[in-house]
């Protein structure tokens, strides 16, 4: 993607938002790729998209989708073929290999005076490079720690709250841990991503590169597989073709693990097939404080769209307040605007034990996701080997230089 | 393993109840993760994964069938997979048996060496074509058609080859009769090949339609969303960024099975009452 | 469409000598020479295979010597994705040998078990249909659906599990252990395809006149013999087609890895068609991903001309 030519299409865009008012716009069909995972995510995104008609009727938005996992295969064969459509979904800690492909969006929100502050400032950072802005968020989280209330109640075990520490999570997930049951099942790489950060050490170096082989990472990942391998309070989860996020949600649900790190973007998934009292809190704290990492997702600009204006006109109102409190009403979305967080909080974790402190007191210490070009790698790294350390058949540090190795490659 | 057992001198009974035994066995265990994934297919999601594992559900959930259905525009993610599957099947009978009769019967110099290169397309990985593919259907302005699904997919040689293989045993003094009497070659091919290869054909149709109907990674790069979406590329939608709906998967992996089976039930007959060749025995 | 055909009654198993003593294709009827007719027959295939596979192909070689990367420009960087791959590639010589190690055994466990059900179902006076069918349904499932009732059966303290610990046998999580990942594996794809050779040998067998069994038992020969010197040759021809296709699709064995282990623990279960997919979408290095798939091509290749040469020696056709 040749500089000029950006900026061309930049400049262009701004003075055609310069001149609206004056010009009479043509209808212009927009076209928008987006992961969803049932009928009722599609229709929730459909309805979206008819938020931007309702507010531009010259513009209609049409939704194209795949299943999560497949969306990333997708993507670069799009953009392979000039294929990209108007508006393209990221996530934070998938994005940075895309970047290029997007138009950036400073000028537009300067001309515009968008006001970008009324979204978290983790997820905004989390959507830029280099402090300029690629996407606008609509959903974000910091990974949070997901227990069951009745087994907590049963083993007499106190609940987990703000500022719960590491001992504490030890002994309460051997407490909950008996024969058929676990107190806790382990993910990765996101999960191990908090646990390493609030121990104080570092997956990234100052130069924004992988490096998992730091004596801080090694003691990290050595006691989160300990959890596994010697002390057995979590199973043990072979890699498969389900991602450990997934698996560890789903052995929540089931009632035999008592605690696991997740976002609250699972959170209608969670609570609606628990048969059980759901509670939330900070993950536990290290010797660097309770640190989660906050993900989510936004909405950009692909430049190479001939129609930059009216996608950054669909993009404000996809990730405008209305659109904000209909997703988070719906439990689609956590919402990146701070102020239609309240909605969510009384919908989608109506019930839910310590969301409402929990969450806000995570999102306070949270750091972006930050990642690199080819994280998509080094998370399938991450699940391919982790479960060699899980298992004890290699050493935590071993395994720590083989991902790091292959990742080099 | 079996040994053949021939009627004219029986194996001691004992011997024969025992391996037939251990046959029937052998489907059981054959057949059980079927009955896992109904099984699976009508539970509560919560139970999936319920320690110790049960064999049968708690509740039985049947209602988790028509959720499936309706979770996802089921009806059409099977009518596309009917309608590719079936085009896809049709196109590769014709091509396949003019192919594999020249290929078997047809004088022509490079026979061998065209034949190599026939086989040598079944071995190119499909990830590393389907880019350079997807390039050239957007070229042509394909992507997220019915016919970007179909025509690609519908030349593979597998079916040439799997009919070659069956033309070579076919008794040349069958064509020869009619060659003298005139008869062209593609009438030979309609009149004497075709209606002996029928068992082949039945297989090559049988085992290209359960192959693309399983076809997962064209669809995937090709097509954009539910309305030209075949059936597995509608299956990985349970795995949303919002968790897997467990139960909904297997009970639409379940529902999905229902076309496949038909077919072969149907294609059963035609494929083992063929005409035994060159026996003497003509087919019904 | 009854076809009378009348043919010399075969009053012994030698008969077939005949037929072993002629070379395979070039066995044709003395009929004249007619490359136009044949280009006629073969020109709907060639131009689709030439369309949709041959160009692709050629584009998949050019881009082998190239960093394509998917998203941006490409440049030729030569061999160097060849020497990479052979000689810094930590992984490769790895993921060479777990494919061919899942190819052999795979392929004498495959076309094995599918020959001897075959003649054992062909044999039965009873229920060839219901159990012809029991082995093929698994085909009709798609592989995610396959992946996902696997996974339910083998997850830790799952179904597998509990019926381990009753045996008392107290194996450890198989998909966690590497050499019991890739014997899973074998078994979940022998499961899901042994169906299809079923299907092929069982049509052949059934396509034996029966007149030749007959005249065989009346000249005594035992049920060994029987299979030997009649049905192996008879169904030859099926019997070589499958060997060769299940090797080619075996070694291109991808789906089962992608949707049950991911190529885990570690690359134990890490196979060559899993390695190109892994490199051309999850990192995007769509040349590298090339060259590792020529390398596979490659290997295939020789395999199957392998196979080739030696059918003059085993197959038979047109008796």
């Amino acid at each position: 993607m040749p500089v000029v030519s950006r900026l061309a299409g930049i400049v262009a865009a701004v003075a055609a938002i310069a001149a609206t008012g004056v010009a009479k716009a043509e209808p212009v069909k927009l076209t928008w790729l987006m992961w969803s995972g049932s009928e009722a995510e599609v229709e929730a995104w459909k309805h979206v998209a008819g938020l931007v008609t309702e507010e531009h009727p010259d513009i209609t938005v049409e939704f194209q989708t795949t299943s999560f996992p497949d969306y990333w295969t997708k993507l670069p064969v799009l953009a392979a073929s000039n294929q990209l459509p108007d508006i393209v979904s990221l996530q934070a800690q998938r994005a940075p290999g895309f970047v290029d492909l997007m138009t950036p969006l400073d000028d537009l929100i300067e001309a515009d005076g968008f006001d970008i502050d009324a979204f978290d400032p983790s997820i905004v950072e989390g959507l830029s490079r280099d402090g300029e802005r690629f996407a606008i968020p609509y959903d974000f989280g910091p990974l949070i720690l997901y227990y069951n209330r009745d087994l907590f109640a049963q083993a007499g075990v106190p609940e987990p709250k703000p500022g719960w520490t590491e001992a504490a999570f030890n002994e309460a997930a051997r407490a909950l841990t008996t024969g058929d049951r676990f107190g806790f099942a382990v993910s990765i790489p996101d999960a191990f991503m908090t646990y390493a950060l609030s121990t104080g050490a570092h997956y990234l170096d100052e130069d924004g590169e992988l490096d998992l082989t730091s004596q801080g990472m090694v003691d990290a990942f050595k006691r989160y597989a300990e959890l596994v391998s010697t002390e057995k309070v979590a199973p043990l989860m072979p890699s498969s073709g389900t991602q450990s996020s997934s698996m560890a949600a789903a052995r929540f649900t089931s009632g035999n693990v008592a605690m696991h790190v997740n976002g609250p973007w699972q959170m209608i998934n969670i609570k609606g097939k628990s048969g059980f009292t759901v509670g939330v809190a900070p993950v536990p704290a290290g010797a660097a404080g309770s640190i989660s990492v906050s993900a989510g997702s936004g909405f950009g600009i692909s430049a190479s769209s001939p129609n930059q204006e009216a996608a950054w006109k669909a993009i404000k109102v996809m990730t405008g307040p209305k659109a904000e409190q209909y997703l988070a009403e719906q439990g689609r979305a956590f919402p990146a605007r701070t102020a239609q967080q309240s909605f969510w909080y009384d919908k989608a974790a109506e019930g839910v034990v310590g969301a409402r402190e929990g969450i806000p007191a995570a999102i306070a210490t949270a750091r972006p996701y930050a990642t690199t070009p080819a994280w998509a790698s080094v998370s399938a790294l991450f699940e391919q080997y982790a479960p060699v350390a899980f298992a004890g058949s290699e050493s935590p540090e071993e395994v720590l230089e083989t991902i790091q190795a292959l990742s080099d490659q | 393993m079996t040994s053949d057992v021939i009627d004219t001198r029986p194996w001691p009974r004992a011997m024969r109840a025992g391996l037939h035994g251990g046959m029937v066995l052998l489907v059981a265990t054959f057949l059980f993760p079927f009955f896992w994934m109904v099984s699976n297919a009508l539970r509560t999601d919560a139970e999936i994964f319920a320690v110790p594992p049960r064999l049968l559900p708690d509740s039985w959930e049947w209602g988790n069938f028509s959720a499936a259905w309706s979770y996802l525009p089921f009806g059409q993610f099977f009518l596309n997979s009917m309608l590719v599957a079936a085009a896809i099947t049709a196109i590769v009978l014709v091509v396949s048996s003019l192919a594999a009769y020249a290929f078997a019967r047809l004088r022509f110099p490079g026979n061998g060496g065209l034949f190599l290169l026939y086989l040598a397309t079944l071995m190119v990985p499909q990830a590393v074509i389907v880019i350079p593919l997807f390039l050239m259907m957007s070229a042509i302005g394909w992507v997220d058609t019915y016919q970007a699904l179909i025509i690609p997919m519908a030349f593979s040689s597998f079916g040439t080859f799997l009919l070659r293989q069956f033309f070579l045993t076919i008794p040349r003094e069958l064509e020869e009769a009619a060659l003298i009497d005139g008869a062209t070659r593609l009438r030979i091919l309609l009149t004497v090949f075709v209606p002996l290869a029928r068992p082949a054909l039945g297989l090559l149709a049988l085992f290209t339609f359960t192959g693309q109907w399983n076809s997962f990674l064209w669809p995937l790069i090709v097509i954009n969303g539910p309305e030209h979406a075949t059936i597995p590329l509608g299956l990985t939608l349970f795995q949303g960024q919002q968790g897997i709906e467990w139960n909904y998967m297997m009970a639409g992996a379940t529902i999905s099975m229902l076309p496949g089976f038909l077919l072969t039930v149907l294609l059963h007959r035609f494929i083992f009452k063929g005409i035994a060749i060159g026996s003497g025995l003509g087919g019904r | 469409m009854a076809q009378q055909i009348a043919r010399p009654s075969l009053g012994h198993p030698r008969v077939l000598d005949r037929a072993r003593a002629r070379p395979a294709v070039e066995s044709y009827s003395p009929t004249r020479s007619d490359p136009w007719t044949a280009l006629w027959f073969l020109l709907p295939s060639l131009l689709g295979l030439i369309l949709f596979l041959v160009v692709p192909l050629v584009a998949s070689l050019v881009l082998s010597f190239t960093n394509w990367q998917i998203i941006g420009q490409a440049r030729f960087v030569g061999f160097s994705n060849y020497v990479n791959l052979t000689t810094r590639d930590p992984i490769f010589w790895q993921v060479v040998a777990n494919t061919v190690l899942f190819t052999v055994e795979y392929l004498l466990l495959n076309i094995g078990i599918a020959l001897g059900l075959a003649v054992w179902i062909s044999r039965l006076s009873w229920g060839k249909r219901f159990f012809r069918l029991a082995f093929f349904l698994p085909t009709f499932m798609p592989m995610v659906g396959i992946a996902l009732v696997w996974q339910l059966m083998l997850t830790p303290r799952g179904l597998v599990d509990g019926v381990i610990a009753l045996t008392g046998l107290g194996l450890p999580n198989v998909l966690a252990e590497s050499t019991l990942a890739l014997q899973a594996l074998v078994l979940l794809t022998l499961w899901s395809h042994v169906g299809y050779n079923l299907m092929l040998f069982g049509a052949a067998l059934e396509s034996i006149p029966e007149s030749y069994l007959d005249a065989a038992a009346i000249d005594g020969a035992s049920g060994w013999q029987n299979f030997w010197l009649i049905k192996l040759p008879m169904i030859s021809p099926s019997l070589f087609f499958g060997t060769v296709l299940t090797a080619i699709t075996t070694l291109q064995a991808f789906d089962q890895v992608y949707a049950l282990t991911r190529g885990g623990p570690g690359s134990s279960t890490a196979t060559l068609g899993y390695a190109i997919y892994n490199q051309g979408f999850v990192t995007y290095k769509m040349g590298y991903a090339s060259a590792l798939a020529w390398i596979l091509f490659a290997l295939i290749m020789l395999l199957t001309i392998m196979q080739l040469r030696l059918q003059r020696r085993w197959v038979h056709y047109d008796q």
